[in-house]
C-alpha cells in the first residue's frame, strides 16, 4: 500500500455534493413525513395519551442526537489537539456536529408535553405525583417543568453554536490564505470542550435518566457520552464509505484514515463495556435497594434476553472482531461492524428508556420504526442540506497535506 | 575533497557499513538486497522510514500475538486465582455475595489482562529486536553518528550466508558514492563491562534481602505482637469496656438500653421468663425446664460470653480482668469470683437480671444474649457454683471410686 501522493492539490470545486444532495434529500424528507404520519397515527390509535409514542420519540432523537453530539465531540478534540491525520474526514464531522438543530425541533413536543404537566413520559412531570413520593419531591426543585425546559434551551444553543461556529470557521479556511481561523479553532476548542462536556452530561440525566425520577447512577452522562462516540465513529465510516462509492473523497480518504476511525470505534467500544459496567458492578455490589431496581427490571422477563445483547452485541463481540489491525483495514468488515454497533447503540438507548413503557410481550412496536424512520428522514435531509453548497474536504486547511500523505506504522 | 573511509578497529569483520544521501536511496538499496536474497542487515535512520520493513524483506511482526497471548494468560490467571482463593481455599462470604461472583472479579481481571498484555508488548519486543545490545561495532566508527542527526546507513553482516566481502561490496557502491566502511570488532567486547555486571548483581541480591527477611520470620515463633505496618484495626478510636466518658452525665463510655426502647426481635413478654421475677422478689426456682442439653448450651454461651472476664471456672481470673491487672489499669474493678458467698446466695432471677440488664460496673448482656439462653447461662452458673462447693458425697459413687484409687 503506497501512501496518497499529493503532487496536485485537492480542488474545492470536485468534493462539493450540489445538485445530488437535492436528489438524495427529496427522499429523505418524504421517509420523515410518512415517518411522522405513521407515528401519530399509531400513538393515536394505541389510546394510551401519546405515552408509548412519546418513548419511542425520545429513542429515536436520542439517537440521532448521539451522532450529532460524537460528531461535536471529534471535532472539538481534533482542534484541541492539533491532529493532523484527521483533516480529510472532517468536514463529514463538522457537517453531523451542526446538525442538531433538527432535533432540538423534533424534541420541542416532549418538552412541551412537560410544561403542559404530561407525565406520559417523564412521570416528574405530574405535580400530584411529584407530592406524594418523598423520592421525587426531593429532587422536585430540579425535576421542575419550567427549569427542565430552559436546560433543554441550553443545551440545544450551546450545541447549535459549537456545531456551527466549528463549521462556520472551518469552511472560512477553505477560503482565505492564512490560518487564521484554524488558529481560531485550536484556541478556543478547550472552553468548546468543557462547555461539551457539561452539556452532555446533564442532557444524559435530564433527558433519559429522568425518565426513571427516583433512580440515580452519577456515570450516567458518562455512558451516555461513550455510546455517543462509538456511534459518531461507525456513523462517519459508513458516511465516508458511501461518499466514496458515489465518487467523492475517493482519493484523499484512504484506508490508513479508516484504520484510525477503526482504531476510535474499538477504543470506543471498550469505553462504552468500560462505564457500562462500572456503573452495573458498584450498584451491583452495593447492592441497595434504590439504585437495583433500575437493573431488575432490566435483567428479568423479556428485557433479560436485551441485555444479554447488549453484553455481547455491543460489547464482547466488537471488542474482539475489531481487535485486530486487519480488522480495522479490511474495509467491507469494517462497515460491516460500523453497521452493526450502530444498530447496537439504537439497542442500547431503547434498553435505557423503553423499560418503563414496556414490561411483557414483544418490546418493540411498529411505532418505534416509524419514529426512527420520522426523525431519521428529517435528520439526513437537515444533513444534505448543510452539505449541499460546501466542500467536503476542508481544502484550506493548513494540515491538509499532513492528512493527505498520512500513513500508520 | 573527497570523503575517506575512516574504518577503525583492527579486529575480525563485523559489518559493511554504507552511507546514502536520502530516504529513496537507503530504500533502494535495501530493496537490492532483499532481492538479492540477503538478511543479516540493518537500516539506520534518524527517522523512522515508512515502509522500510517492506524494503528490507521483513515478515510482519509475530508481537500482537505475544501481546494477545500474554493477555489472555493474564485474564485466566486472575480469574483462576480469584476463584480458587475466594471459593475453594478460604470461602468467606462478603456481604451476602456468592463466594464466586463474576462482577466482583472482573476489575482484578480486567488489570491483570492489562498488565500482562503489556509486558508481553514490552518483553516481546525487547527479546524479538534482542534487546537490550550493549554494544554493536559500527558504534566506533565515527562517521555513523550522523544516523541521530542527518545521516541515513546501512550495515551488512558478516554473518549473513549471502556475504561476500567483493560481491557485497560491489552491490552496495551501485547506490551510493559514498565511501564503504569496514567495521571491526576492536577490542570492545559486546559484553557488558564488569563494573556494570557488578552492579546489577549486588543490586539483585539486595533485592533478595527482604524475601530472606520473610522467610525467616516465617520459620520463627515469637511471643511479641507481630509489626503492624498498616495499623488497620489495631487502633481504634473507640472505648475500653468500664472506661470514663465525659460525655454523658452518669460518665460511663459503656451505654444501657435507651429509657422505654425495645431491642429489635424482641417482644415485651411480662413474666418470670423476662425479667427474673415472681411479684416482686427474684424468682428462686428456673421458669424453664433445665435439661443437659439446656446445660450444655449455657456452658458454650458462658465460654463466649462471661469467661474473658469471669474466667473459665468463674473465680473473676478472665484474660480481660489478668490484663488489666497487668496493665495496672487506674478505674478498673474486678470482675466478681461467682464462688462469692454472697453471689452464691443470690436467686436465680438476679443472677438472671444480672446478665441481661448488667450490675453496677458490668455491662449488660441482654442485646447479645436471648433471653432463653440467659437462663441457660445462668443455670451453668449454678452447676459451677456447685462444683466448686461440693461435698464428697455430690460426687456420683462411680467417679467416687475412682477418685479413691487414685
Ligand atoms: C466485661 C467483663 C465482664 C463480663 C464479660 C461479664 N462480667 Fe460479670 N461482672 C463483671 C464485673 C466487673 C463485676 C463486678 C461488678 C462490680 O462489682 O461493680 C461482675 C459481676 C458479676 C456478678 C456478680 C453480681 C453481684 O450480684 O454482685 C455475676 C453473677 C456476674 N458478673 C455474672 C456474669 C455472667 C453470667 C456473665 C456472662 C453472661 C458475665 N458476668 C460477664 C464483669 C464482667
Amino acid at each position: 500500500m503506497s501512501a496518497p501522493h499529493t503532487e496536485s492539490a485537492p480542488r474545492q470545486g470536485d468534493q462539493v455534493l450540489g445538485p445530488r444532495a437535492g436528489r438524495w434529500a427529496t427522499p429523505a424528507l418524504a421517509v420523515g413525513v410518512l415517518g411522522l404520519a405513521a407515528a401519530l397515527g399509531l400513538g393515536w390509535q394505541r389510546g394510551d395519551g401519546f405515552s408509548r409514542l412519546q418513548h419511542s420519540w425520545l429513542v429515536a432523537c436520542a439517537f440521532f442526537l448521539t451522532l450529532s453530539l460524537g460528531g461535536l465531540f471529534f471535532v472539538i478534540i481534533q482542534h484541541l489537539t492539533r491532529a493532523g491525520w484527521s483533516v480529510v474526514v472532517r468536514r463529514v464531522a463538522e457537517l453531523v456536529a451542526a446538525n442538531t438543530a433538527v432535533v432540538a425541533l423534533l424534541f420541542a413536543p416532549l418538552v412541551l408535553g412537560v410544561l403542559l404537566s404530561n407525565d406520559g413520559l417523564y412521570p416528574w412531570a405530574d405535580a400530584e405525583r411529584v407530592h406524594g413520593n418523598p423520592l421525587l419531591s426531593a429532587k422536585a426543585a430540579f425535576l421542575d417543568p419550567r427549569f427542565f425546559a430552559a436546560r433543554c434551551i441550553v443545551y440545544f444553543a450551546v450545541w447549535w453554536l459549537l456545531g456551527r461556529w466549528l463549521l462556520a470557521r472551518s469552511t472560512e479556511q477553505d477560503r482565505v490564505s492564512g490560518p487564521e481561523p484554524t488558529l481560531a479553532l485550536e484556541r478556543r476548542s478547550a472552553p468548546a470542550m468543557a462547555a461539551f462536556a457539561l452539556s452532555l452530561n446533564f442532557a444524559g440525566f435530564d433527558l433519559i435518566m429522568s425518565v426513571n425520577p427516583t433512580w440515580y447512577s452519577t456515570i450516567f452522562g458518562v455512558y451516555i457520552f461513550g455510546g455517543s462516540v462509538m456511534s459518531f465513529f461507525a456513523a462517519a465510516v459508513l458516511a465516508l464509505r458511501f461518499l466514496q462509492s458515489r465518487g467523492f473523497l475517493t482519493r484523499e480518504v484512504s484506508v490508513e484514515h479508516y484504520h484510525d476511525l477503526g482504531k476510535f470505534l474499538f477504543a470506543f467500544v471498550f469505553f462504552w463495556g468500560y462505564i457500562a459496567f462500572s456503573q452495573f458492578m458498584l450498584i451491583w455490589y452495593a447492592d441497595l435497594p434504590e439504585e437495583t431496581f433500575w437493573f431488575k427490571t432490566r435483567m428479568e422477563g423479556p428485557w433479560a434476553a436485551v441485555s444479554w445483547v447488549l453484553l455481547f452485541g455491543h460489547f464482547v463481540l466488537p471488542f474482539l472482531g475489531l481487535l485486530s489491525r486487519h480488522a480495522k483495514r479490511r474495509l467491507a468488515l469494517l462497515t460491516l461492524w460500523a453497521v452493526w454497533l450502530l444498530a447496537m447503540h439504537a439497542v442500547d438507548l431503547f434498553w435505557l428508556v423503553m423499560p418503563s413503557a414496556e414490561t411483557s410481550g414483544v418490546l418493540v412496536s411498529p411505532m418505534d420504526l416509524a419514529s426512527f424512520a420520522a426523525v431519521g428522514g428529517f435528520w439526513i435531509f437537515s444533513l444534505l442540506r448543510l452539505a449541499r453548497g460546501r466542500s467536503l474536504l476542508p481544502v484550506g486547511d493548513p494540515r491538509l497535506p499532513q492528512s493527505l500523505a498520512f500513513e500508520n506504522f | 575533497m573527497a570523503e575517506r573511509a575512516t574504518n577503525t578497529g583492527a579486529g575480525e569483520l563485523h559489518a559493511l557499513l554504507a552511507e546514502f544521501d536520502d530516504v529513496d536511496a537507503v530504500s533502494g538499496a535495501a530493496r537490492a538486497l532483499r532481492d538479492a536474497g540477503y538478511r543479516r542487515f540493518e537500516v539506520y535512520s534518524p527517522f523512522p522510514i515508512h515502509g522500510i520493513e517492506r524494503s528490507m524483506g521483513l515478515s510482519p511482526t509475530r508481537l500482537p500475538w505475544i501481546a494477545l497471548g500474554a493477555g489472555l494468560t493474564g485474564t485466566s490467571l486472575a480469574l483462576f486465582f480469584q476463584w480458587w482463593t475466594n471459593a475453594v481455599d478460604y470461602p468467606f462470604k462478603i456481604s451476602g455475595k456468592p463466594l464466586f461472583g463474576i462482577p466482583a472479579n472482573i476489575p482484578v481481571t480486567f488489570e491483570f489482562t492489562v498488565l500482562l498484555a503489556s509486558f508481553g508488548a514490552f518483553f516481546g519486543m525487547l527479546i524479538l529486536n534482542r534487546l537490550p545490545e550493549h554494544h554493536r561495532p559500527v558504534f566506533e566508527n565515527p562517521r555513523f553518528r550522523r544516523a541521530t542527526d542527518d545521516g541515513f546507513f546501512l550495515a551488512v553482516e558478516v554473518d549473513d550466508p549471502r556475504f561476500d566481502p567483493r560481491a557485497t561490496r560491489a552491490l552496495l557502491e551501485q547506490h551510493t558514492r559514498r565511501p564503504l566502511e569496514e567495521c571491526r570488532d576492536s577490542g570492545q567486547t559486546r559484553e557488558l563491562p564488569g563494573s556494570v555486571r557488578a552492579a546489577l548483581v549486588s543490586v539483585a541480591a539486595l533485592g533478595l534481602l527482604p524475601l530472606a527477611g520473610v522467610v525467616w520470620a516465617r520459620s520463627q515463633d515469637s511471643s511479641r505482637p507481630p509489626i503492624h505496618v498498616v495499623n488497620d484495626m489495631d487502633s481504634q478510636p473507640r472505648y475500653r469496656a468500664q472506661a470514663a466518658n465525659p460525655v454523658f452525665s452518669d460518665g460511663r463510655a459503656m451505654r444501657s438500653d435507651a429509657l422505654g426502647t425495645q431491642a429489635f426481635g424482641e417482644l415485651p413478654r411480662p413474666g418470670t421468663i423476662t425479667t427474673g421475677k415472681q411479684g416482686d422478689a427474684w424468682t428462686e426456682s428456673f421458669p424453664v425446664p433445665v435439661t443437659p442439653a439446656f446445660l450444655a448450651r449455657g456452658r458454650e454461651r458462658f465460654a463466649i460470653y462471661c469467661t474473658p472476664c469471669h474466667g473459665q471456672s468463674g473465680y473473676g481470673d478472665g484474660l480481660v480482668a489478668l490484663r488489666a491487672a497487668e496493665l495496672q489499669e487506674q478505674n478498673w474493678v474486678q470482675p466478681s469470683s461467682l464462688h462469692d458467698p454472697l453471689v452464691r446466695a443470690r436467686p436465680v432471677g438476679q443472677l438472671f437480671d444480672t446478665v441481661v440488664n448488667g450490675v453496677r460496673t458490668m455491662p449488660a448482656y441482654g442485646r447479645q444474649i436471648p433471653r432463653e439462653d440467659a437462663w441457660a447461662v445462668v443455670a451453668y452458673v449454678r452447676a459451677l457454683q456447685r462444683s466448686q462447693n461440693a461435698a464428697q458425697a455430690d460426687v456420683p459413687p462411680t467417679e467416687r471410686a475412682k477418685l479413691g484409687a487414685q
